[in-house]
C-alpha cells in the first residue's frame, strides 16, 4: 500500500511525520472497549458528520437541542454513537451534561463513551492537520481483527467532569509517568478512564503542540512560529470551537 | 503570551472576534484566518490563508501553525465532551480576562 502521508510538506517536523502514521494505525487496532472495525467506522463517521444536514441545521439554531431529526450517516454505527460522534465533530462547544446523560440513558457505557470520544477526536485532529497543510485526508486503515478486553480501570473515581477519571493520587505503577512534570491539568485527566487510550491520544497531540505547555518560551523546541503565535492559534481555535475550558 | 511576561502589548479580543487585524501579534490576522478555515472546514479560506502564510512566513511556519490548530481541535473537544471544569488556580488567575473577553458565555456545559 502507498504511504498515506507521502504528500506531507517537506518541512514537516520529524516528530509529526512519525506520529501521524502511528496514530492512523492505532485507529484500526482493537481498543479497550471497541473493536478495530468499530474504531475505523467512527473515524469514517467523523468525516461524514461535516456534511450532515441535521448537524448543519443544529449549528444554525439557537439551541442544537431544540432541533430533532436523524443524522445523515454511513450506516455502521448505532444511533446513540452517532449522537456522540456528530455533535462532537460539528458543535462540540455546546455539549452539555444533559447531552451526556442522554447518551448514557441510551445504553452507552461510561468507558465505551470515553473510547468513542477519544477515537473521534483523534480522527478529527488528523483530518484537521491534513486540511491545514492542504492534503487530502489519509485513506482510513483496514481494521485489525481482535476483541477488546473490556476491563474497567478500578482506580477511576467520579469527576472532575461528568465522566470518571483516574486522579494523580490514584494511578497504578503502569501509569506512574503519566502525570510527570506536574501535568495535573484536567485536560490531561479527562480521558483516563480508559488508560489504553492515553498513548494513542497523547502520542499524537504532544508533537502537534508541545509536551510541557508550562514553559514561557520555546527553549530548545524547534518551531517556525513563536510562542505568542502558538498560543494565539491555540486560543483562537478553542474560541472557534466555543470551548470555555 | 501575556504582556506581563514579554512586555509586548496584545489585543486579546482578536482571539474571540477574529477581526482582520494582527492584534499586536506578527501575522496575527492571517493566522486567525487560517484557524478559521481549518476549524470551520472552509477549504477555500484555509487555502487562501495557507498561501499567505507560506508567502510571508515560510512553509515550515505554515506546517507548525497547522499542527497547533490540529491539536486545538482535540483539547477543546476532549474538555467539552467530558465536562471537565477549569482548575481552581486557573479560574482564579483568569477572572478578569474571562470577564473582558466574555468567556462566560461559553460556559454552558452544566446545562
Amino acid at each position: 500500500m502507498s504511504d498515506p502521508f507521502a504528500d506531507l510538506p517537506a518541512t514537516t517536523r520529524d516528530d509529526i511525520r512519525a506520529a501521524l502514521p502511528i496514530a492512523r494505525q492505532r485507529l484500526a487496532e482493537p481498543g479497550a472497549w471497541l473493536t478495530g472495525a468499530e474504531r475505523v467506522a467512527i473515524a469514517a463517521e467523523v468525516r461524514r458528520a461535516w456534511d450532515c444536514a441535521l448537524c448543519k441545521e443544529r449549528n444554525a439554531a439557537l439551541s442544537p437541542y431544540a432541533v430533532a431529526g436523524e443524522h445523515d450517516h454511513l450506516g455502521a454505527l448505532p444511533a446513540a454513537w452517532l449522537d456522540i460522534v456528530h455533535p462532537l465533530t460539528t458543535d462540540s462547544g455546546r455539549l452539555t451534561r444533559g447531552w451526556y446523560q442522554g447518551i448514557r440513558d441510551a445504553g452507552v457505557g461510561e468507558d465505551e463513551f470515553v473510547e468513542i470520544v477519544s477515537v473521534a477526536i483523534i480522527a478529527v485532529t488528523m483530518d484537521s492537520f491534513c486540511v491545514g497543510v492542504g492534503m487530502e485526508p489519509s485513506a482510513l486503515p483496514e481494521p485489525v481483527a481482535g476483541e477488546p478486553k473490556r476491563v474497567r480501570a478500578e482506580e477511576a473515581t467520579p469527576g472532575p467532569g461528568w465522566v470518571s477519571t483516574i486522579a494523580p493520587e490514584d494511578v497504578r505503577p503502569h501509569m506512574a509517568e503519566y502525570y510527570a512534570n506536574e501535568s495535573y491539568f484536567y485536560i490531561r485527566r479527562s480521558l483516563t478512564l480508559v488508560p489504553e487510550e492515553l498513548p494513542k491520544f497523547w502520542d499524537l497531540m504532544t508533537p502537534l503542540y508541545m509536551s510541557d505547555p508550562r514553559i514561557e518560551e520555546l527553549g530548545d523546541l524547534q518551531r517556525s512560529i513563536n510562542r505568542g503565535q502558538i498560543e494565539f492559534l491555540a486560543a483562537r481555535s478553542s474560541a472557534l470551537l466555543g470551548c470555555y475550558y | 503570551m501575556s504582556g506581563d511576561h514579554s512586555g509586548n502589548e496584545y489585543d486579546l479580543s482578536v482571539v474571540m472576534e477574529g477581526r482582520d487585524t494582527d492584534g499586536g501579534l506578527p501575522n496575527g490576522a492571517i493566522l486567525s484566518r487560517f484557524a478559521e478555515g481549518v476549524c470551520e472546514r472552509d477549504l477555500a479560506k484555509a487555502a487562501a490563508a495557507r498561501a499567505a502564510i507560506v508567502a510571508q512566513m515560510g512553509e515550515a511556519a505554515m506546517v507548525d501553525a497547522a499542527a497547533v490548530i490540529a491539536a486545538f481541535n482535540a483539547y477543546p473537544r476532549a474538555a467539552d465532551a467530558t465536562g471537565i471544569p477549569l482548575e481552581d488556580a486557573k479560574e482564579e488567575m483568569t477572572v478578569g480576562l474571562r470577564e473582558d473577553l466574555g468567556l462566560e458565555a461559553l460556559n454552558t456545559g452544566g446545562v
